[in-house]
């Protein structure tokens, strides 16, 4: 898993050294017309992603202790969470109540502020779907006695990645084009 | 490295760490990751801190909150010297040259 998750992180190294290139190219960063990205939202969503992070280390913590309902209920909270960081972003690119920034003039190929937001916040956003998933399928596993400690062990590896990569792109994508009005 | 050492690493399994099943670090860290996110908003939105320094406490912020995260949510700090080397070092390379990349747009910038 370790290997893996080395392997995904010079991926998303390599799209943030990316946007960091374009960014040093291209002034103003963001053209006119292009809405601000709503670091309020997003900073929710960080601090549902870092809960998310917590109770998948507490779920395994229970398994390790033998209080399988405890962990199994975890688990649950896990998923909904990310499934929860998910909606969000679906909000945050399309709109659900409110305009999401393609309605606000944010296209993807019409700048590189947009383009690598889409990419990097998409990659992001994919990792966290099949990490929804993979929480699913190991609860369904443990609830039905297949799934030891070690695997929540492992799916917990894949899970905080997510949180520890997104701890990056909050930075480098949200927080720091900020800076410059951007 | 001994052989039982090299099976722990294989294994990478924490299971066996007593401390690594407490609670208790894992709030902490989360309340710590929770404070240090604050600490980027109120960052960006003073808007009274020099640009130079606000982009080196971002940048120092999210370091600190990926090495939390990784030491005490991915277990790292409870294993093995061999794997917390095999994880940090090829992550160097990035870093170092992300680093020459803002140098090299400091440098462009100021000429």
């Amino acid at each position: 898993m370790w290997i893996f998750l080395l392997s995904d992180a010079f991926s998303f190294g390599a799209l943030l050294i990316a946007e960091g290139i374009l960014y040093a190219g291209h002034k103003p960063w963001r053209q006119p017309g292009e809405p601000e990205l709503g670091i309020g939202f997003t900073a929710v969503l960080t601090f549902i992603l870092l809960c998310t992070s917590l109770t998948n280390v507490l779920a395994w913590a229970a398994a390790a202790g033998g209080r399988r309902k405890q962990a199994a209920q975890l688990l649950a909270i896990t998923a909904l969470g990310g499934a929860v960081f998910l909606v969000g972003q679906f909000q945050e690119w399309f709109g659900i109540w409110a305009p999401g920034l393609l309605h606000e003039g944010l296209v993807f190929g019409q700048s590189p502020r947009a383009s690598t937001f889409f990419v990097i916040t998409g990659y992001h956003g994919l990792h966290v779907l099949i990490g929804v998933a993979y929480i699913l399928a190991i609860l369904v596993g443990y609830v039905r006695g297949r799934v030891t400690e070690r695997q929540i062990e492992l799916l917990g590896l894949y899970w905080c990645f997510v949180d520890f990569v997104w701890v990056f792109v909050f930075s480098f994508v949200y927080l720091l084009p900020s800076l410059s009005g951007a | 490295m001994t052989d039982p050492e090299i099976g722990r690493a294989r294994a990478s399994s924490v299971g066996h760490v007593p401390a690594a099943r407490e609670r208790a670090p894992y709030l902490v860290a989360f309340a710590v990751l929770v404070a240090l996110t604050l600490v980027e908003i109120g960052v960006v939105k003073s808007g009274g801190i020099p640009h130079r320094a606000a982009v080196v406490a971002l940048i120092a912020i999210a370091t600190a909150k990926a090495a939390l995260i990784a030491l005490f949510y991915m277990h790292l700090r409870y294993e093995t010297r061999i794997l917390k080397l095999t994880v940090l070092a090829p992550l160097v390379a990035p870093a170092v040259y992300g680093l020459l990349l803002m140098l090299d747009a400091a440098w462009r910038h100021m000429r």
